[in-house]
């Protein structure tokens, strides 16, 4: 392979954007976790939803500001290393990404203030309505990268210019585009569970550590109850997605299934070894007809394979196909996750005392981040070798710089983020370890009887 | 980070009136969204 400026550029942004999506993935489910927590704080009184809370906010004003530079660096990208790509459609995906600046990030960066500086200022009322408007930014800020992203995945609502600029002709079309509706649930339910996977790994090693302690337990068992419920949803909507993959852009269904050739009955292809050169499967160990069912919902139903499309419109099989594997099996062990807690919640003495099922807990809590990554690789290979799909192709859309300039700021990027990201991800683990810290305890004292008028009053040294 | 991020107000602790609190609630979100603005429009100078 020539690692020319394109294949260099294409590398830094899928190295930048793959440590940036870590962020939103987390603060996402985490904003919204924490509005969830301050309101059952609010009308229960029960403290542990209180020190929840506290942890976890600090967890996620450390994950905000991560997501925050590394997302500034996508933006900066788009004009440094895709200058013609943002010629060409910055007309039409340009007021999108502002919106999610303007409209997103602006709420979310003006009430974080309230949200960490201001309890005790705004009070209980205004702070819960400052969490909850962070928690609507951050889903807003969904809102408008997926609508962006399913334009370039299925564009529609725009017109091309005799100069090849874009330029919108419906706007609703623009921004609630075919594949959007199930691309932004699919996306806001991996956020969901990643954050969910995380808390649930966190309170099961408290749970290892230091034995039964409410907070521990009451946050896994919500984390259960997220996996119990959304990670089903997440396969219904992932399948529905799927559909619109098979419908809109069969050449990238095609290489998810290493379908190589046209026909009904296509096989389902649990593994395989894909090979672009040879076109075919070197290995395959597959359900018969169970591909046409699962793509198109009919075992008759006639699938393309990638024999259909020119070789030069083909997306890479191998990656493709790989990523999908890796994300829909991670989302069956949630599933598998959820269904064991909720049996343990609901027949035994609860998940806490299952030292099996603390230990599962813990080995998937980077589950959804890897999930998330391969979801994001299946959508973007997959799109190739267009970068508007059926407009512009990626090759037609990097800027005119030489491969040592790309080279140079690649090299840059893995110095700053292995030395960045490794401070910031080891500190949130050890922030993590530390586990929530219970606040304003009475101090207890052993020669007065818990419950006695006096067990909380301070002692006077000395005495 | 244990001191900068501010813990809720104690049990029973009395709230300061209203006009205060809406003052600070707003004081505080015009202080985020411009200290955002100040760094985007910072690095939008950086490429001129």
């Amino acid at each position: 392979m020539d690692l020319d400026a394109l294949i260099l550029s294409r590398l830094q942004f899928a190295f930048t954007i793959a440590f940036h999506i870590i962020f939103p993935s987390f603060t996402i489910g985490l904003a919204s976790y924490l509005a969830v927590l301050e309101g059952l704080w609010l009308v229960t009184k029960r403290d542990a939803f209180r020190t929840l809370y506290l942890f976890w906010v600090k967890i996620f004003a450390i994950s905000f500001g991560m997501g925050v530079v590394s997302g500034v660096v996508l933006s900066y990208q788009l004009g440094t290393n895709w200058s013609t790509f943002s010629a060409v459609a910055a007309p039409v995906i340009g007021p999108l990404l502002a919106f999610e600046v303007l409209a997103a990030f602006f709420l979310e960066a003006s009430f974080l203030g309230v949200m960490l500086f201001g309890w005790k200022k705004v009070g209980p009322g205004l702070h819960l309505t400052a969490t909850v408007l962070v928690a609507l930014g951050t889903l807003m800020s969904a809102f408008w990268i997926i609508s962006a992203n399913s334009w370039m995945q299925h564009p529609t609502g725009f017109t091309q210019l005799p100069d090849g600029t874009l330029r919108a002709v419906d706007w609703m079309q623009v921004i609630f585009s075919p594949t959007f509706p199930e691309r932004f649930a699919h996306m806001v339910m991996a956020a969901y569970l990643t954050t969910a996977l995380v808390v649930g790994a966190a309170s099961a090693w408290r749970l290892l550590r230091r034995g039964r302690e409410d907070e521990s337990c009451l946050a896994l068992r919500m984390a259960i109850g997220m996996f119990a419920i959304v990670a089903p949803l997440q396969l219904f909507v992932g399948d529905l997605s799927g559909k619109d993959v098979e419908r809109l852009q069969p050449a990238k269904l095609a290489a998810i299934e290493a379908f190589w050739e046209t026909r009904t009955e296509q096989p389902f292809h649990v593994v395989a070894w894909p090979d672009r050169a040879a076109e075919k499967n070197l290995f395959a160990l597959s359900i018969p007809k169970m591909g046409s069912f699962i793509s198109a919902g009919s075992t008759q139903a006639e699938v393309k394979g990638l024999k259909a499309f020119a070789p030069s419109d083909r997306p890479p099989v191998f990656i493709v196909f790989w990523a999908f594997r890796i994300m829909v099996g991670l989302g069956v062990l949630m599933i598998g996750l959820g269904a064991w807690g909720a049996w343990l919640m609901w027949r035994t003495t609860g998940p806490e005392t299952s030292r099996w099922f603390l230990r599962a807990a813990v080995a998937m809590g980077p589950a959804g981040f890897v999930a998330v990554i391969c979801g994001w690789i299946v959508a973007e290979v997959g799109r190739q070798p267009y970068v508007i799909y059926g407009v512009l192709r990626t090759a037609d859309a990097v800027s005119p710089v030489g491969a040592g300039q790309v080279s140079a700021s690649l090299l840059g990027f893995m110095i700053v983020y292995a030395v960045i990201f490794t401070i910031g991800v080891l500190y949130i683990l050890r922030l993590i370890a530390q586990g929530p810290e219970r606040i304003a305890e009475a101090p207890h004292d052993p020669n007065r009887p818990p419950g006695a008028a006096m067990a909380a009053a301070p002692r006077e040294a000395g005495q | 980070m244990r001191d900068i991020i501010e813990r809720p107000p104690e049990a029973g602790a009395p709230l300061p009136p209203l006009w205060k609190r809406l003052a600070w609630f707003a004081g505080l979100s015009l202080s985020g969204a411009l200290s955002c603005a100040a760094i985007a429009y910072g690095l939008r100078l950086l490429l001129r």
